[in-house]
């Protein structure tokens, strides 16, 4: 088979798995049915991704770009749809469809207590976000990008109000959509915009300085939105409402990474607008340590882990903003394993005490041996401990952004690596290690199918950051190992602050009283300041401003054309007068007519 | 008969006309008096077609004669109607299509 039919069955598998679950209704109902059929077409689709990738690996450098005219427009077309295959985009459908197998997987174990309909419902979803997700990842123009984009959206927006009977799911679902939709302005302005100047839709396309700034600026907004970067970043915690294993697939490991994966195919584009990198690397830097800060005070771990996603993202998105595309798009992978790998993990302890608080978690470690262990190797990666796959990527991060010479954004990178060992550990230290809680006692080991997928994420957690090299081969870079001065001081920092949670949560010698300092930082943490300002923002800015159209609406739009009416309608009620409904004085007008037109005949 | 005469003929015809129209009371006056400007306009047709000679004018005559033996048809039938419904045939007191 041709590469390109390859990319077509990764591709349309699950949107026909999606399309019969959704049209044939018995199957929905059944539940477990449905489910098979989504996990047998995401294995379908990672099979033909995973042949696209040995290819690949085979003939590093070869890309694949095939499109279909789109939009059609007398001979010209407006746009263009297609595959376009290379190191970057097989490699990024391998993790989609890796780690979108490995959660529905752990999703018919998770779900299982859940009604077959809701079962058969969710497993629908899942089969269309990998449609939507590889639809965005094979994009070769920036159109079908955007086109998969809204609909990898709209699939988070379904799926974190899958428990809709919920008012705070369906708050959250909306609070998402409206967040990301405001930022997916930027996009489509940044698309009009490019389609404006260079008449088509491509990343690769070279623009003057101010045009290029302008649009990678548009197109950033959007990456804020979806990657949940600061101040942009509210509805990402609110998105745990959503079910775990869907908090592991799209709001961990591959829907938010997708404004990063964007930021990577239209390198070319920002690598013309200095600017904008300049703005990505403090928003990122900023993002990472504001997050980080916030993670530290969640006693939810979902929560945790949802900060902490922002806070990686945010690494990312500052290595993309030093220029380093590959540095962020190795983390962005090793990020999907690993915190696909914690989100399961956490998801498989809360399915065993029923609760998110980490405080009900305690002493789970001796219920749940591979859980825990398995959540501990993900921490220690997402830590950046030596020898996990974190690390690698990390340090790649850190060389780079120090290579670049943004001092401050590398520093509030080395505190946010500082932290995120620290509220892992503590993650770890409350809920896996510690005394048992009343609700962890009967707390038993889950099944295989939630177990295997989570054996098999921890390799990729451990593992994937020895291919550091073959990785830079398919993103068309070069990379080998070697430990600088960033490298060591970011791995001292995390190991610090491993060993700080330790001492206070682990083995409690020293007493948080003793940091009642950070106080006042943690109340602001707490209170969700960003929140807020949105809320003012919009009482304030959003609703005054629409009161102000709604005046000019209704009073000097409707106004004019209540006039008009009024108007009419009076002038109709005078000229009725002159309609006596007397014969005589119709024919005296029809004369007085006729002499008048003779007359003006006359005088010509 | 000179072009003068004939039409000043015309025009007394025409006036006539206009005046049963605007002074009687009985419909059936008035479609007398309609008949009699009609008859003024095919007079004129008739004279201008001999001035410039060829027959077109005459032939417009004789349908205008048949159009406005359709056209008293039509008339007398209306008035026949208004006697049926209102007893009278005085025509200031139907003005019902006014409102």
């Amino acid at each position: 088979m041709t590469p390109i039919e390859y990319a077509l069955i990764a591709l349309f598998v699950p949107l026909a798995a999606a399309f019969i679950i959704a049209v044939v209704a018995p199957l929905r109902y059944a539940g477990m049915p449905a489910a098979l059929l989504s996990v047998a077409a995401a294995l379908v689709s990672l099979g033909a991704s995973l042949a696209l990738l040995v290819q690949q690996i085979a003939q590093p450098d070869r890309v694949i770009h095939e499109v279909v005219r789109w939009l059609p427009n007398g001979p010209a077309a407006l746009a263009q749809v297609g595959v376009h295959l290379d190191g970057t985009s097989v490699s990024m459908s391998v993790v989609v469809t890796l780690v979108a197998a490995c959660v529905q997987i752990f999703s018919l174990g998770y779900m299982a207590d859940e009604p077959p309909a809701a079962r058969g419902r969710y497993f629908g979803y899942h089969s269309f976000f990998i449609f939507t997700m590889l639809l965005l990842v094979i994009a070769p123009n920036m159109l079908q990008l955007f086109a998969g984009w809204e609909l990898v959206g709209l699939t988070s927006y379904l799926l974190i109000g899958f428990y809709f009977q919920k008012p705070s799911a369906a708050k959250a679902s909306v609070k998402a959509i409206w967040v990301t939709k405001f930022a997916d302005i930027g996009l489509l302005l940044g698309l009009i915009c490019l389609f404006a100047v260079t008449g088509g839709f491509e990343w690769t396309a070279t623009l003057s300085k101010g045009w290029a700034t302008a649009i990678t600026l548009l197109m950033f907004l959007a990456v804020v939105g979806k990657s949940a970067q600061f101040p942009l970043h509210i509805w990402l915690p609110n998105a745990m409402e959503g079910p775990t294993p869907v908090s592991a697939l799209l709001h961990a490991a591959t829907m938010v990474a997708a404004g990063v994966y964007l930021v990577v195919r239209a390198d070319p584009l920002f690598a013309q607008a200095p600017t904008t990198q300049l703005v990505m690397a403090w928003i990122g830097g900023f993002t990472a340590l504001f997050a980080a800060v916030i993670a530290t005070v969640q006693t939810d771990i979902k929560r945790v882990l949802a900060y902490s996603t922002c806070s990686q993202l945010g690494y990312m998105v500052c290595a993309l903003g030093a220029g380093a595309s590959m540095a962020g798009y190795f983390h962005l992978t090793t990020h999907a394993f690993f915190k696909a790998l914690l989100f399961l993990a956490a998801g498989s302890m809360i399915h065993a005490v029923h609760s998110n608080e980490m405080s009900a978690m305690g002493g789970l470690g001796r219920r749940m041996k591979a859980t825990s262990t398995v959540f501990i190797v993900g921490a220690l990666a997402l830590a950046g401990i030596p020898g996990f796959a974190g690390f690698f990527s990390k340090d790649l991060i850190l060389e780079a952004v120090h290579e670049a010479g943004m001092f401050v954004p590398w520093l509030m990178l080395i505190a946010a690596a500082f932290l995120t060992a620290f509220y892992m550990g503590r993650a770890v230290f409350l809920s896996i290690f510690g005394p048992f809680s009343p609700t962890s006692e009967g707390a038993h080991e889950s099944g295989f199918s939630m177990t295997g997928p989570l054996w098999l994420l921890a390799a990729g957690a451990v593992g994937i950051g020895y291919f550091g090299s073959d990785f830079a081969a398919l993103a068309g870079g070069t990379y080998h190992f070697h430990l600088g001065m960033s490298g060591i001081l970011g791995t001292t920092c995390a190991l610090i602050g491993l060993l700080l949670s330790w001492l206070i949560y682990g083995s409690h010698r020293l007493s948080p009283q003793a940091f009642r300092f950070v106080a006042p930082i943690a109340w602001l943490a707490r209170s969700g300041l960003v929140d807020r300002f949105f809320e003012f923002a919009y009482r304030r800015g959003a609703l005054v401003l629409a009161d102000a159209v709604g005046f000019f609406d209704r009073y000097v739009i409707d106004g004019v054309m209540n006039w008009i009416g009024w108007s009419t309608i009076t002038s109709g009620r005078w000229l009725r007068r002159i309609q006596t409904g007397n014969v005589r004085d119709y024919v005296y007008a029809v004369v007085a007519g006729a002499v008048v037109i003779v007359f003006w005949g006359l005088s010509r | 008969m000179t072009m003068q005469t004939l039409l000043l003929l015309t025009s007394a015809l025409f006036c006539m006309g206009i005046y049963g129209l605007v002074t009687r009371r009985n419909a059936i006056a008035l479609l007398l008096s309609a008949e009699l400007m009609i008859n003024a306009v095919t007079i004129n047709l008739v004279a201008f077609a001999r001035l410039a000679g060829g027959v077109t004018g005459q032939v417009f005559a004789v349908f205008t004669i048949a159009l406005t033996v359709a056209e008293v048809v039509v008339g007398l039938a209306i008035v026949i109607l208004l006697f049926r419904w209102r007893r009278e045939i005085a025509i200031d007191s139907a003005n019902e299509l006014r409102h």
